[in-house]
């Protein structure tokens, strides 16, 4: 039986390979780890209008096939031998052609380790704005493989690499020696590939005005202006650098920029927040109305429709925040921020390349923590991981928004303002301090070694590609929804069955009493009767310490699903029946609550303090602790970060009550 | 004997060998700092690291302590 033929996609980064991958299969592509590890690769077939019977497979981006580090180490490996494909067939490998001294050192290694390869040149329009071109053919007669040039945005070249793979395809295969890697290695032979490189460069670069090119040829001159502009970066974005990596002004603007930045993650998407909220409480309400009041009405409403809700009410923040550092990386500048970045990150153990995951981890962890995997090392990557849920992401808002709410006097609310700039100023801190104990203590926590190093490309200043951006922030925001959704909806009716039975039809004495007052009743009662409430019962002792009762004790339980849950769950149980204004009725209830073992109010200024940095530590999202473990391939990570955070924020939040009490606030 | 990490803002070199001080040192030639090139200091961040040099007509910003195993001319 003969096997579907094999193709493997392989460059150097931002070589227009995923472009390549995108031609070719129609973006119609699955993404999958290889065997044992975090590294990812996609594979798909060729779109049928290509005519070519065989799976493409797209790696990740390479310099060399002399590994770097761990992850490079898999990917190089599953060249010589794909663990569900075996060996491939044929290899595609793209090289940037305005920069095609540096790219083409993969080719040659290639070509060397004997794979059947076709080269790729990319960014042909680059190098025709220098006045430049590459002679293909006579490029292809020096390696000795097919060179086909290919413009990724009109597809010209494409035609021509369909049968260029189909005739390489029809030739059989080729067994690479996997020995020859060691030679790789050897720092003379890398000086001396380049050279040939070089020499190789020199011929094949051609001026696109021919005649000068044939009268410097006939007067023997060896080109110097040639030479000169393909050394020469782009001076446009030597202009603009001037400014944006100017010593100072540069590090100002960037400091703005993220502001702004975090800023909008916020205020841009207020408004659409408001209105997934508005839309999913009006159709729990009518699902509710046009059920009547029944459990099955209730686990619709209450329990699919809310945890739908809980899901979808933070994709407006995600699709936006994707959607601003698309355009910065699409522009080129996400890189110089990463630059800027790296020696303060580096103190801590981390890269110039955690940065934006940890801008993310204010949004939401999740889409953080699967934008770590640019960070080629596998510490930094780890250690990256291991504090984004230190950043406050927007699901502890509502909640500091309702307890600073409760401290603050409402005829001040620059006070409040101010306060709550002071919690996400801690818990900044708080995570630097952490990644800088976790570094300390990296060989016993974090267990890998991986020597740091910060190499990057600067690309060219270009206008950004809005198809792109959107196209990317669509997948990103996909992807948050199919990894945390089922988790959370599933922790939502988890959460709904516990704070619902067994009392599900609770039986009191409804003379006198609206329709309305009856339902908010019944739900009250049912809540300090469920399951839910056993188990506040049961942590009391836990929660006691903190000077919180069982109630806490419940609504932190309920935060699991999701942190905003812990207002929702509070209102419940502390019997808010004014639906208008939940914030304000449950502001009066917490007021007015007692503990009820000795009758002292339960909200004092130490506990509600308390309760903030509790929130500021604890890993309580449970879709944060999957996706973590997904991303670090074992347990060992999130069941740290479950256990050191939730451990540090019943610690933390133990002083501060009491402290507070100590001296004297209360 | 001049390293990388000690050009000025704005001084050009040529580089003379790649020393085998970082254990990076081989991924410093792969992204084409081989001898013979004409480096340029093009950016000194705030903290003087990483710097970022112009290289083969293109840009890379590196770690300090990677540009000192670059020997310039």
């Amino acid at each position: 039986m003969s096997k579907t033929p094999l193709i493997n996609l392989v460059g150097p980064p931002n070589s227009g390979k995923t472009t390549l991958f995108n031609i070719f299969s129609g973006k119609h592509f699955k993404t999958v780890n290889y065997p044992g590890s975090t590294v990812e690769y996609s594979s798909s077939d060729f779109l049928d209008k290509f005519n070519i019977n065989a799976k493409i497979l797209d790696s990740p981006g390479l310099i060399s096939l002399n590994a770097n580090s761990p992850d490079e180490e898999v990917a190089i490996e599953s060249l010589f031998n794909q663990p569900n494909n075996g060996i491939p067939d044929l290899i595609l490998v793209t090289a940037d052609a305005s920069q095609i001294t540096r790219h083409l050192l993969l080719t040659k290694q290639l070509i060397e380790a004997g794979f059947k390869v076709i080269l790729v040149l990319t960014m042909i329009d680059i190098l025709n704005r220098k006045n430049l071109k590459v002679n293909t053919s006579l490029l292809s007669e020096i390696l000795g493989i097919d060179v086909v040039a290919v413009n990724g945005r009109t597809e010209e070249g494409i035609d021509e690499l369909t049968v260029k793979i189909k005739e390489n395809l029809s030739k059989g295969k080729n067994i690479p020696d996997h020995n020859i890697l060691s030679t790789f290695k050897d720092k003379d032979y890398l000086i001396n590939t380049f050279e040939k490189i070089e020499s190789i460069s020199s011929k094949v670069i051609e001026s696109v005005t021919p005649d000068i090119e044939n009268a410097n040829k006939q007067l023997n001159i060896q080109n110097p202006i040639l030479r000169e502009s393909t050394q020469k970066p782009d001076a446009l974005t030597l202009k603009i650098d001037k400014y944006l990596l100017h010593k100072y002004f540069g590090f100002i603007f960037f400091l703005l920029m993220m502001g702004a930045i975090f800023t909008s993650i916020f205020w841009l998407a207020a408004p659409l927040m408001d209105l997934v909220d508005t839309l999913f409480s009006s159709l729990a309400n009518y699902a509710a109305e046009s059920l009547g009041n029944n459990w099955f009405s209730h686990l619709i409403s209450d329990g699919i429709i809310s945890g739908t809700g809980a899901v979808l009410i933070f994709l407006p923040q995600i699709l936006i925040l994707f959607l601003i550092l698309g355009l910065l990386e699409d522009t080129g500048y996400l890189a110089r921020g990463a630059t800027l970045i790296d020696k303060p990150l580096s103190m801590i153990g981390l890269n110039g390349k955690s940065f934006v995951p940890m801008l993310s981890g204010f949004a939401c962890a999740i889409p953080a923590i699967l934008s770590t995997r640019t960070i080629p090392n596998r510490r930094e990557r780890f250690l990256t991981i291991f504090i984004i849920p230190l950043m406050s992401c927007s699901a502890r808002l509502p909640v500091y928004v309702l307890i600073i709410a409760y401290l603050t006097p409402p005829d001040k609310p620059w006070l409040a303002g101010f306060f709550l700039s002071f919690v996400y100023l801690i818990s900044i801190i708080l995570s630097v301090v952490v990644a800088f104990v976790i570094n300390k203590f990296n060989k016993s926590l974090i267990k890998t070694q991986d020597d740091s190093s910060f190499i990057l490309e600067l690309p060219t200043y270009k206008l950004p590609k809005l198809k792109v951006v959107l196209r990317n922030s669509y997948e990103n925001s996909k992807e948050y929804i199919l990894r945390a959704g089922p988790i959370i909806l599933v922790l939502s009716l988890l959460i709904w069955f516990l704070t619902y039975m067994p009392n599900h039809s609770p039986e009191f004495d409804k003379t006198g009493m609206t329709e309305e007052e009856i339902i908010l009743l019944e739900k009250s009662e049912r809540i300090s009767n469920s399951y839910a409430a056993k188990i506040g019962i049961f942590i009391e002792p836990i929660m006691n310490p903190l000077g919180m009762d069982w109630r806490v004790g419940v609504s932190l339980i309920a935060a699991f699903a999701a942190r905003e849950v812990f207002v929702s769950s509070m209102a419940l149980i502390f019997k808010v029946t004014d639906d208008e204004n939940i914030q304000n009725s449950l502001l009066t209830a917490m007021r007015d609550a007692k503990i009820e073992s000795n009758g002292e109010p339960l909200f004092t200024t130490a506990t509600s303090i308390g309760l903030i940095f509790f929130f500021i530590f604890a890993l309580q999202c449970i879709s944060t602790i999957a996706v973590s473990r997904k991303e670090t391939g074992s347990w060992r990570i999130p069941i740290l970060q479950l256990t050191i955070f939730t451990s540090t924020a019943y610690l933390f939040t133990f002083l501060i009550v009491n402290v507070l009490r100590m001296i004297g606030i209360n | 004997m001049k390293k990388a990490s000690e050009l000025n803002f704005g001084e050009k070199g040529t580089i003379k060998d790649i020393i085998t001080l970082n254990p990076s040192y081989k991924r410093i030639i792969e992204i084409g700092f081989t001898p013979g090139q004409e480096i340029e200091l093009v950016n000194t961040s705030i903290f003087n690291d990483p710097l970022t040099f112009s290289l083969r007509g293109t840009l890379i910003a590196i770690r300090k302590n990677q540009a000192d195993c670059i020997i310039i001319n």
